[in-house]
């Protein structure tokens, strides 16, 4: 495998994953650098949550490697955040905002130690990064989508990272949530931080990323915002169901 | 049920003797199977439409609490006629069938407040009807036959023994009074029980009491010799009648509303949209399952008729694709698992080998002290038989067993072995990386197979064709990327 | 702490208090007599209650109530298989409705992973199918007339009268074992029941935490066969948990609150059967529970139907006067 200078913070090679002996998602090659924010778009079924979660080892791969930093998942673990898709999760668990932030901290913690008040606080200070430390004794079935979305993040955020993984993030949320996601974004791209999104609304991407990867089962083209966001490839991915603008704005949609 | 079962003996006479019926009526095995064949059809089929909505463990809740439905029914019907109760009598069935119907209702109450999950809300509801059921019955009825264990568990093996006579010639009843010349009178003392006295104690008062002064059937009158002619009998199982009529009406229901449950089944919001009424037909099922679970208390037990609703219809599920040959399948296993379940609870499994010669090679090891008879109860004989055919079915199912399953997954990964191979090519050729990535030899570390693997899959892929070495790379024929582009057009993918 | 859960901690612990009372409070109004067995059966009854309401809360929260009713089926042929081994021993009898569980448990696994049939159904199958080929075995064994073999049909609706100070012991050092692994493991299972994608990415183990679960469960379901019978248990299980659920949003106190319950519900119904024979334990315990669990159901501040109604109605109200509603979203669970 080429070796760069500086380890990329994600470097995905050959990925294939197989449900019953079908590819969904096959020969990935990826390369992330740090301090970028990076867009995963694709059509239903394209295996954009699939690629992500192959990436963290949270379902086998048929074949092909990921390199954190340099290393491995395992040993770069502390520097990766997890964002997951909202409903993988009951939101009628008894537990409140609080709580659910602190949570980010069980891998620093270890076994058997209980958080106390470092944590409290590194975790309140998250939810105030995402506007929702109001809501911190809050029950979390009381909670709107974006909030949940925010906790979510600020759960992402306690672990100080270096490389995020969010799943839909953007996904059924109010404006305010939306505008607090896009600034959480871009204050880790000024830290140096790096961000990989599975992202669903094409309009927006040109917006909030600077990178974005087309992916239908196979990567159809990744890059700069600028040169690969194209009606072209656009095409490609989405099967030619991509209608524009009529004064060829960039603006995309599907039909 | 006496007059039906009247007309269906009248009827078979035309065909068969007395003492030809009798024989097959009064035949245990015969019964049980016969009893044990109709559960299984009445239970598969509404079996098979609760596993295809994910309401499997309803019938076990149900089950458990007819018994509350039997207990109250029974006191109430004590109590409105005064004499105790026949536990096959229609009325008792359909007051028990009730408790069933309440344990859906409470659930769906308990579901419905938004507080409580489905699973939960089953585990809350039948626990607490069936705990005041076994109260009800040890406070208050322990006195009368209705043992919590013959109502549970049952056994399907005394079928035949619970009878109704019918009599189609001579038959005349007879009474006896006590000025009736056969009377037998004798001298006892009538308080001696009550009053906890010694005959001989001063208090105790003798009276002439008729021995044998009450009414006869004709059976009984034949026997004791106070009729001159043998009347002609029929004795006709009880549970046979009983889980005729239900098997029928779950048919009967099925076929009638077959169309409505399947449409309800497979997409409820559809059928409510259509005017189908699902909930009634929800709740209609629901009855029918009660209905069975008391009929079949009598025979099988409550507990084990869960098993005729649940497995044959799994086991069908692994052998069909289609709803109707699902509901004709499941029948058959369940009926099937009925007959060589007789067989099983006298030692002999499926005909193959014997239970006696098992425990006898267990005597020495187990400390059995030379108890190697099986003779079983027969009802969970059956449902252990219908256990085995599951796992016959889930092994040799031609579409989805285990050895179907195995042989498919062999298969595939050869193909897409294969398949990875060669998109691995088309991917890096002509690309800087080539020579590195498409060396043969160290072709197998890119995909972290074994070295073998590599060579088997690079041999088979030479001998079909699809690659050839070319100064230590691997690259694609023409054949190969035809295959390939046939393989990505079958994928939707560029 | 915030003042509301200072608040609800204070209630935990007064409820706790006032229940203990009950006792010397039941001896001067109903003038029961806490006599050595009496006593015996109290106390293993409230341990039973407080271990199977405890793990019932991991349970319920994993939707994985009735697994509780497929493992107390079946035991029951492990139970047969060990008396015929070693006699009527409880630890070999307990050891026995373990494994069988266990390989119940397994066979479930297996079919939901290698064919579309699902978990419930499979579940189903486990427990007819074990049951079955427990009451078998139970057939075969009463057919030998064998002196010994007489209460073993006890394992199917349980007997409190029967239960000596050993048996006791076991319920306490099962309980023990629980609460330790419990608060050792405590966030760890927190995590995997709330959020198991997440918890997996950060390297917690989570088949091993399920393992440990699973194998709690069965250890209470085993150890509790014997006082509240094979079918009730699952009641034992769910019932409290769920009461526990309509006071609290707090896991810990949840489980502590259900504890209270369970020891409650297992030590009042306990008690009750103990003083007359012809009660048997099991259900009685169950009844007590589900008093809990519908009060609660009902009244609970903040989930209740009463309070719902009342909310409602209140709504009406300030709809009708033209007032501005105070948005509280409606929980659901």
């Amino acid at each position: 495998m080429p070796h760069h200078k500086t380890p990329l913070a994600l470097e995905i090679h050959d990925l294939t994953v197989a449900y019953q002996s079908k590819p969904v998602v096959w020969d990935v090659d990826l390369s992330v650098s740090e301090g970028v924010l990076l867009a995963i778009v694709g059509p239903n079924g394209a295996g954009k949550s699939t690629l992500i979660k192959a990436a963290l080892g949270l379902i086998p791969r048929a074949s092909g490697d990921v390199e954190f930093f340099g290393t491995s998942y395992a040993q770069a673990r502390d520097k990766v955040g997890y964002v997951p898709q909202r409903g993988s999760v009951d939101w009628d668990f008894p537990t409140n905002t609080l709580d659910v932030v602190m949570m980010g901290l069980y891998g620093q913690l270890g076994w058997f130690k209980r958080p106390g008040k470092r944590e409290r606080e590194i975790a309140m200070h998250a939810l105030q990064q995402v506007g929702m430390q109001d809501f911190a004794t809050r029950q979390i079935s009381q909670l709107s989508g974006g909030q949940q979305q925010r906790t979510f993040l600020a759960r992402a955020l306690v672990q100080d990272a270096q490389l995020y993984f969010m799943d839909e993030p953007f996904a059924a949320v109010d404006a305010v949530t939306e505008r607090a996601i896009v600034t959480l974004l871009q204050d880790l791209r000024a830290k140096g931080k790096t961000a990989i999104v599975v992202h669903h609304d094409l309009q927006t991407v040109p917006e909030y990323f600077d990178q974005v990867a087309l992916l239908n089962k196979q990567l159809i083209a990744a890059g700069p915002v600028a040169t690969t966001f194209t009606p072209e490839n656009l095409r490609q991915t989405y099967g030619g169901r991509v209608s524009f603008l009529a004064d060829g704005a960039q603006v995309v949609g599907m039909d | 049920m006496y007059p039906l079962e009247h007309i269906i003996l009248q009827f078979l006479q035309v065909f068969f003797s007395q003492d030809a019926i009798n024989g097959v009526l009064g035949h245990p095995q015969t019964v049980a199977i016969m009893v044990g064949g109709l559960i299984a059809l009445a239970g598969a089929l509404p079996g098979t439409f609760l596993l295809l909505r994910g309401m499997s463990l309803t019938t076990d809740a149900i089950s458990h609490t007819v018994l509350l439905g039997i207990v109250v029914a029974f006191i109430v019907l004590a109590a409105l006629s005064g004499t105790t109760p026949d536990l096959s009598s229609p009325l008792l069935i359909m007051g028990a069938a009730g408790a069933g119907v309440v344990t859906v209702i409470l659930t769906e109450m308990l579901y419905r407040s938004g507080l409580v999950r489905q699973d939960a809300a089953l585990g809350l509801a039948f626990p607490l009807l069936f705990a005041i059921s076994i109260i009800l019955v040890s406070r208050y009825i322990s006195n009368v036959h209705l043992d919590i264990d013959s109502v549970m568990i049952g056994e399907i093996g005394v079928a035949w023994t619970d009878t109704t006579s019918h009599c189609f010639a001579h038959c005349e009843s007879v009474t006896i009074t006590s000025d009736d010349a056969r009377a037998v009178v004798k001298r006892e003392c009538s308080n001696c029980v009550s009053e906890n006295l010694y005959p001989r104690d001063a208090r105790a008062v003798f009276e002439n009491l008729c021995d044998n002064c009450r009414t006869y059937t004709p059976g009984e009158a034949w026997s004791r010799g106070y009729s001159t002619q043998k009347p002609e009998l029929i004795f006709f199982p009880k549970s046979l009648t009983i889980m005729g009529v239900l098997t029928l009406v779950t048919v009967l229901f099925v076929t009638i509303f077959y169309k409505e449950l399947k449409l309800a089944t497979f997409d409820n919001g559809l059928a409510a949209s259509l005017g189908l009424r699902p909930g009634a037909l929800h709740y209609a099922l629901m009855t029918l399952v009660s209905l069975v679970a008391v009929g079949a208390f009598n025979a099988v037990g409550s507990i084990l008729v869960v098993a005729f609703f649940i497995i044959p219809a799994a086991a069908a599920y692994l052998l069909t694709d289609r709803l109707s040959r699902m509901l004709m399948i499941a029948p058959v296993i369940g009926i099937l698992g009925a007959i060589t379940g007789y067989d099983l609870s006298r030692g002999s499994v499926l005909g193959l080998f014997q239970m006696s010669d098992i425990l006898k090679q267990l005597d020495g090891p187990l400390h059995l002290k030379g108890y190697t008879t099986w003779n079983v109860s027969i009802s969970a004989s059956m449902v252990i038989m219908l256990l085995i055919l599951f796992i016959i079915a889930w092994v040799l199912s031609p579409r989805y067993g285990l050895i179907a399953l195995a042989v498919r997954r062999w298969q595939q990964s050869r193909q897409f072995a294969d398949i990875l191979i060669l998109g691995h090519i088309s991917h890096h050729e002509g690309t800087p990386e080539a020579p590195e990535e498409l060396n043969a030899a160290t072709l197998y570390e890119h995909f972290h197979w074994s070295k073998r693997a590599m060579q088997w899959s690079l041999a088979r892929l030479r001998a079909l064709r699809l690659v050839q070495i070319e100064q230590e790379q691997v690259v694609l024929t023409e054949r190969g990327r035809e295959h390939l582009m046939n393989f990505r057009q079958e994928m939707g993918v560029r | 702490m915030t003042s509301a859960d200072r608040r609800t901690w204070l209630i935990i612990l007064g409820l706790a208090i006032a229940l203990l009372l009950c006792i010397p409070l039941s001896q001067i109004i109903f003038h029961i007599n806490y006599n050595h067995t009496l006593t015996v059966v109290a106390l293993g009854g409230a341990a039973l209650g407080i271990l199977a309401s405890v793990i019932g809360c991991f349970a319920v929260l994993r939707h994985e109530s009735l697994l509780g009713d497929a493992l107390s089926h079946a035991a029951l042929p492990g139970v047969a298989i060990a008396f015929l081994i070693a006699g009527r021993q409880i630890v070999a009898l307990l050891i026995g409705a373990a494994i069988a569980s266990w390989l119940g448990t397994q066979f479930a696994l297996a079919i939901t992973r290698t064919t579309r049939i699902k978990q419930d159904t499979a579940l189903g199958i486990v427990l007819t199918g074990w049951f079955a080929m427990g009451l078998a075995l139970l057939s075969y064994i009463q057919s030998r007339a064998d002196a010994s073999q007489a209460g073993l049909d006890k394992f199917i609706f349980g007997q409190a009268a029967a239960m000596v100070q050993s048996d006791v012991e076991v319920i306490a050092i099962a309980a023990l074992i629980a609460f330790v692994l419990l608060a050792l493991f405590w966030k760890e299972l927190k995590l995997i029941t709330f959020d198991r994608e997440f918890a997996q990415a950060n390297g917690v183990r989570v088949r091993a935490l399920d393992l440990l679960l699973s194998t709690l469960l069965v250890l209470t379901i085993v150890v509790g066969l014997q006082l509240a019978g094979v079918i009730l248990m699952v009641g034992l299980l769910i019932a409290p948990a769920v009461a526990a659920r309509q006071w609290t949003h707090q896991l810990g106190q949840m489980v502590v609150l259900a504890a209270v319950f369970g020891a409650f519900a297992g030590g009042s119904g306990a008690i009750i059967s103990g003083l007359d024979v012809a009660l048997p334990t099991g259900p009685l315990m169950i009844v007590m529970a589900s008093m809990i669990v519908f009060f609660s159901l009902a009244f609970a501040p903040g989930r209740g139907l009463v309070w719902q109604k009342w909310q409602q109605w209140r709504t009406r109200l300030s709809l009708t006067q033209g007032q501005p509603i105070a948005a509280q979203p409606q929980s659901e669970m």
